[in-house]
């Protein structure tokens, strides 16, 4: 037994939350899953949420759970040749069936790694006997090729009723396999051949069966897609600390640098009765004292107002705060956000990008910035602190005007509502899938000099706080998200030289990744100018692609 | 209504994996448990009203053992009802004390 009083929040490792399922070791199918950061984040993934109720609700399968540890646990268990272990039953990561990860976040992949070594798994897929690792939440999972068994592209909700049926029916690994892949959704990079020709990427099948392309899988009924009644809900603080109840996936809007709009297309709602039903029945499970109705653009949704208006007794009555992370601004100045700030303290978030009109009409990003004037001021009477505000930077249309036009904005914002703001100012990433996937990402140098006129006109006052992207961390995840099958040598180069939680700051080593990626003789401009004729998540077909095809 | 305000005194006893858990975490354990109840809760008056709950005397870490605790409620109930619908409510590893003397 391990003392958990030594370590750093030992709250980390205990499991036994609210309706966290415990089956005994007896069942059939044990899988468990991770998200690989800390508890506190991973804690408040809603996609982890869903697939542990989902896949516990299979009576003879045990679905578990495991987060990053943090370095003092690490250390703990690879000086005394412990195993990473599960929080439900504390069992050894090995000798589960599948190790199921969320591998959303370029600069989580060697935290990945770390969890694989310390679960006592061989970090190849090719060196692997027993347990399955499988990786979801992916959009290019070709650099991770070496270390995964298996990737689900898609949305498991619809996958996971074949999935289970599948390992029930097959015993080995191998028989596993190569049934899953003749599913959608389902890409074992093994059963493939890449190469690059030609300035194109070529992908062969090794395995006649096997699906090409790779067709993004997405749930067709929203309303009847399994979704957690049972709430989760933590003995100890995590990051985002409430109930979380989508009421829609995908996004109605175009904005071209967006890539979760390719990725969770069609863009569906949730209707108004089953998202009251929800909400009262996970508070009625958890006790929760905040919820945030979560979608990428709230406002969108066709019921937004009823949705608020008809929850607004329960939530006012037991004293639950609301936050709507994605309403849109004209929403602020109706009647929506006085009713919303009636409930409890709200901040505000806006998504601005581009503060000059011409450059943010390129981008295609719909925002009323009239209406975003009026709403601070409106907003600044009704008590709310602070308002955030998203920009990104980094386009090759940018002029320098378009750049110092970020700290006239927020100069004149402030200035005009007294509201104190906070901006977040990001570098745009080509992203796979997105609109502007064939877009170069601009060389460092001229970002770094872009870096330099934003800074130097954001007016130096205590109620202005900026963020500016790290610019280093932007190119890293940017390579790692385009880049190729040969990158996994790099990751695994960079993990050896002790690359680990790359996501922090604090803990983030440019040096390492340079060095690996020349150790490795790759130049990483490669996967950033977009030269190429494909790319290397050519072979994937999202839902928006293939409904077009099939028409 | 909120202005009346009825207390209640009960002695939680921490033991097994509840340990670990912090005395910040245990308020958060218990004003979401007490709100998986029907019982007339009290909340704390403001921007941001919570669920009142006060102890009286704290645990370290890493220690089982008792922590006094005062609930605060709407309406006068029995320590009994108290009880019944709130045990089903905690984890494992935390119990309220029985045949305890009443305050
Ligand atoms: S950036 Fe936001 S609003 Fe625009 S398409 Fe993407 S999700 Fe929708």
């Amino acid at each position: 037994m391990i003392d958990f009083k030594n370590f750093k929040r030992p709250q980390r490792y205990i499991g036994n939350e609210w309706n966290a399922i415990v089956k005994r070791k007896k069942a059939k199918l044990r899988i468990c899953i991770c998200y690989p950061d800390i508890y506190e984040i991973g804690m408040s993934n809603l996609g982890i949420k869903i697939i542990y109720s989902l896949l516990n609700k299979y009576p003879h399968v045990a679905c578990e759970r495991v987060f990053m540890p943090a370095d003092d646990m690490a250390e703990f268990i690879s000086q005394g040749r412990k195993k990473l272990f599960s929080l439900e039953t504390k069992t050894p990561l090995n000798e589960f069936d599948v190790l199921g990860i969320h591998l959303g976040y370029e600069l989580n992949f060697t935290n990945f790694l770390n969890i694989l070594e310390l679960g006592g798994i061989p970090l190849k897929a090719s060196d692997r006997k027993k347990t399955i690792v499988m990786g979801g939440g992916i959009v290019n999972p070709e650099p991770l090729a070496e270390f995964v068994d298996l990737f689900f592209l898609g949305e498991f909700e619809e996958a996971a009723d074949e999935f289970i049926g599948v390992l029930k029916k097959y015993r080995t690994k191998e028989e596993r396999l190569a049934a899953l892949a003749q599913l959608d959704g389902f890409y074992v990079p093994k059963f493939y051949e890449v190469s690059f020709l030609n300035n194109t990427y070529h992908f062969e099948k090794k395995y006649a069966q096997a699906q090409l392309p790779i067709k993004r899988v997405y749930v067709k009924d929203l309303n009847n897609s399994h979704y957690p009644q049972k709430w989760l809900t933590p003995h100890t603080q995590i990051v985002h600390d409430r109930a979380q109840i989508e009421i829609a996936r995908g996004c109605p809007n175009q904005c071209n640098f967006c890539q979760a709009k390719a990725v969770y297309f069609p863009y569906r709602e949730k209707k108004l009765a089953s998202i009251t039903q929800l909400i009262t029945k996970i508070y009625e499970t958890s006790g929760y004292e905040n919820f945030s109705l979560l979608s990428l653009s709230a406002s969108d949704h066709s019921e937004i107002a009823e949705i608020i208006d008809s929850s607004y007794d329960f939530f006012k009555s037991k004293r639950i705060g609301l936050s709507l992370p994605s309403l849109r601004i004209d929403d602020v100045v109706g009647r929506l956000y006085s009713k919303l700030l009636l409930l409890k303290k709200t901040s505000l978030t806006v998504a601005v990008e581009a503060a000059n009109d011409p450059l943010r009409r390129s981008l295609n990003k719909k925002i009323d910035i009239k209406k975003l004037f009026e709403a601070a001021k409106i907003i600044k009477n009704l008590g709310v602190r602070y308002m955030k505000i998203y920009f990104m930077f980094g386009f090759s249309q940018e002029s320098e005007e378009d750049l110092s036009a970020i700290g006239q904005f927020l100069n004149a914002l402030n200035k005009s509502s007294g509201l104190a703001l906070k901006a977040s100012i990001n570098i745009f990433i080509p992203k796979p899938f997105s609109c502007w996937q064939n877009f170069p990402m601009e060389e460092e140098k001229i970002l770094e000099n872009k870096r330099k006129i934003i800074l130097s006109y954001i007016p130096r006052r205590r109620n202005i706080k900026i963020s500016l992207a790290f610019l280093k961390k932007s190119i890293l995840e940017a390579v790692i998200s385009r880049a190729d099958r040969k990158f996994s040598s790099v990751i695994y180069r960079a993990y050896t030289k002790g690359a680990k939680f790359d996501g922090y700051r604090e803990n983030f080593s440019w040096n390492i990744w340079e060095d690996s990626m020349k150790e490795e003789g790759i130049d990483y401009r490669f996967y950033l100018d977009a030269r190429t004729d494909n790319f290397p998540w050519s072979f994937i077909e999202t839902a928006n692609m293939h409904m077009s095809s099939n028409s | 209504m909120q202005n009346t305000r009825f207390l209640l005194k009960l002695g939680l006893y921490k033991s097994g994996e509840m340990i670990y858990f912090s005395q910040l975490d245990l308020i958060h354990i218990l004003a979401r448990a007490l709100r998986r109840t029907n019982l007339p809760l009290y909340y704390t008056q403001g921007f941001n009203p919570r669920v009142k709950i006060s102890f009286s005397s704290g645990l370290k870490l890493g220690t089982q053992g008792r922590v006094d605790t005062t609930f605060y409620f709407t309406e006068q109930i029995s320590h009994e009802k108290l009880k019944t619908e709130l045990q089903p409510q905690l984890p494992e590893g935390l119990e309220i004390i029985k045949d305890d003397v009443k305050c």
